[in-house]
């Protein structure tokens, strides 16, 4: 699936004294209607404006590999290109490790930031606010706000374990491309296990199915982990109901917030 | 050294540093303002000049707002003392402490403005409750005794403002302000509030913009987070109404929010919280302006923000003790 932008227009000065205009238009309509309604999409300085309180419905952050229900995972067939997670075979032991403690080992369970991807499909409200120079994605989930900055900078010269990853972005026509390297390798990508190590790379493709939908794609490439690069896809819906907003979810502190405030005797 | 281990070094090394060292690292003093001395770490300025609530008529974003977008960071102290903010952490035994020295007007003036002696009109059993949290905090016997952002919890309203820097970004209906331990997002326009029974650290915030002035309600909070190291504290009852209000320079704000929390204190009061603006003419520091410059093409600086994380990393900014609790790893 190309996500390349397309021309909107005709480019000659006189156009429309030539018959194979009028075809060019009606196929590049029909190109246009085929990729995205990107004619009724919100644009921001021209560019797609993503801005607005998105989740997914899927089933990815239980388990991104098809999966049958099980006590502490809705069935979900799977949001990865092939099915399956090509690891290495070593990796491939931990994962399965993973999963036997996942109850215990999964860093979500202690509030922790979620990461990069997992925060995209983490089955709670995010909020994306964007300006022409950065996107800032805030997950309900945690206290850890994402900067995708869009700004033509690149990763920092050294290198960084960030929970989050660097993100730096470009628009491909209507898409937005993220590289996201300098992870640290503490996260996890679901609650079943899945892991990566601190060389993940990934690579974000955002673009607009139609005014409220999002379509997400995630390329995943770490040598130590992975025998090849592979690619998730969620499609992320936007909260419509009125007044919607983000309630702060810092369930971290739960382990002693009921020590505060002092309380009347 | 990674990043996130790093960041947490050079916030120890402000610390350690000898007090001159670290006010060579500061920038030179605002007109109208008075510097310490002689000080350490955050404490800087001893007094500050009001900023009059008026027109605004410096740049403005596309949507109408004054374009107040930027990194920002208090110019007093941070959150070891709030009615005496350059007084150093109450009873601390430690061998560098901060030991103020000279009369109490050689220092900056007590964050609540109203009343006038800068001291909060609690309730008796409230003042027993922090005199209780000051005698017990260099040796917290009891999880109460623990300043929660010891343990990353979020800084809440007010002490967020006085902890580290932070950066405010703006957008069509939002005032985003970005916290070293969570955020803020101010909502502009008469939405309503969350439902009062649900109580945050952070709480929930509206606002609009009157001239240079951003007025916002706070309501929603769970008062959980304390005033700081010496334990002063409202109730989830409180209401707080802030008042930011930007000079036209763009260079500086002052923060005044009424608090009313009849739980806990006999009258309402005011707390004056004063801010300056750092930019890539600042230097990078620990404590205000935790920016690195950008990797790109263009000539002149520009500076970044990078990821703040201090519950993961269990960077506990804990003076004096972070205490262990069941499934609770800590440093």
């Amino acid at each position: 699936m190309s996500a390349h932008p397309i021309r909107s227009g005709p480019t000659s000065s006189k156009p429309a004294r030539h018959a194979g205009f009028y075809l060019a238009l009606l196929l590049s309509l029909f190109a246009v209607a085929g990729q995205a309604a990107s004619g009724n999409i919100p644009r921001l300085n021209g560019k797609p404006d993503f801005s607005g309180i998105w989740q997914t419905t899927s089933a990815a952050e239980f388990d991104l590999e098809p999966h049958i229900g099980r006590e502490d995972a809705p069935p979900g067939p799977g949001v990865i290109e092939g099915g399956y997670i090509p690891y290495l075979p070593k990796a491939l032991e931990q994962k399965r490790k993973n999963f036997a403690e996942r109850q215990s080992k999964d860093p979500r369970v202690k509030g922790y930031t979620l990461g990069v991807p997992r925060m995209i499909y983490a089955p709670y409200p995010l909020q994306i606010l964007q300006r022409a120079r950065d996107i800032t994605v805030i997950p309900q989930y945690g206290y850890s706000i994402r900067t995708i900055h869009t700004n033509g900078t690149r990763h920092p010269v050294e290198d960084n374990d960030f929970w989050l990853g660097d993100s730096r972005g470009h628009w491909e026509g209507d898409t937005l491309v993220v590289d996201v390297t300098d992870f640290y390798d503490e996260t996890w990508l679901d609650r079943a296990g899945n892991f990566h190590g601190t060389g993940l790379h990934v690579v974000e493709h955002w673009k607009f199915l139609d005014a409220n939908t999002i379509e997400y794609k995630a390329t995943l490439e770490d040598p130590d982990v992975y025998s090849r690069p592979w690619t998730l896809s969620v499609i992320l819906h936007r909260h419509r109901e009125k007044n919607f907003q983000l309630i702060e979810d810092y369930r971290y502190t739960l382990p002693y917030d009921q020590y505060y405030p002092p309380k009347k005797p | 050294m990674s990043k996130h281990l790093r960041h947490r070094a050079i916030a120890l090394a402000f610390l350690v540093l000898p007090a001159a060292a670290v006010l060579a690292q500061q920038m030179p003093p605002a007109p109208g303002t008075q510097e310490r001395p002689q000080g350490s770490g955050i404490s800087r300025e001893i007094s500050f000049p009001k900023i009059a609530e008026g027109k605004w008529t410096g740049p403005r974003l596309a949507d109408g707002q004054p374009d107040i977008s930027g990194h920002w960071s208090n110019t007093i102290a941070n959150h070891n003392n709030f009615t005496d903010p350059q007084g150093g952490i109450i009873n601390d035994p430690s061998p560098r402490a901060q030991r103020p020295g000279g009369p109490r007007e050689e220092r900056a003036p007590s964050r609540i403005s109203d009343p006038a002696d800068g001291q909060l009109p609690f309730q008796s059993w409230a003042a027993e409750k922090v005199r209780e949290f000051q005698a017990n905090f260099n040796n917290p016997i009891k999880p109460e005794y623990v300043e929660p952002l010891a343990r990353c919890a979020p800084g809440g309203v007010p002490k967020s403002f006085y902890w580290h820097g932070y950066e405010i970004r703006q957008y069509p209906g939002h005032v985003l302000f970005m916290f070293n331990n969570g955020y803020r997002l101010i909502l502009l326009g008469g939405r309503p509030h969350l439902p009062e029974r649900l109580k945050l650290w952070n709480g929930d915030s509206r606002g609009y913009w009157e001239g240079n002035t951003l007025i916002v309600s706070a309501r929603n909070l769970n008062g959980k987070a304390l005033f700081g190291r010496s334990g002063e504290f409202f109730s989830e009852n409180a209401t707080v109404d802030e008042r930011f209000t930007f000079a036209n320079d763009g260079k500086r704000y002052n923060y005044v929010a009424v608090i009313t929390d009849p739980t806990v204190f006999t009258r309402p009061f005011t707390v004056t919280i004063p801010a300056r603006r750092y930019t890539e003419a600042d230097t990078p520091n620990g404590w205000h302006y935790e920016a690195s410059p950008a990797n790109y093409d263009g000539k002149a600086l520009l500076h970044e923000r990078h990821e703040r994380i201090c519950h993961e990393n269990n960077g506990g900014f804990g003076s004096p003790a972070v205490i262990s609790i069941p499934g609770q790893k800590t440093n």
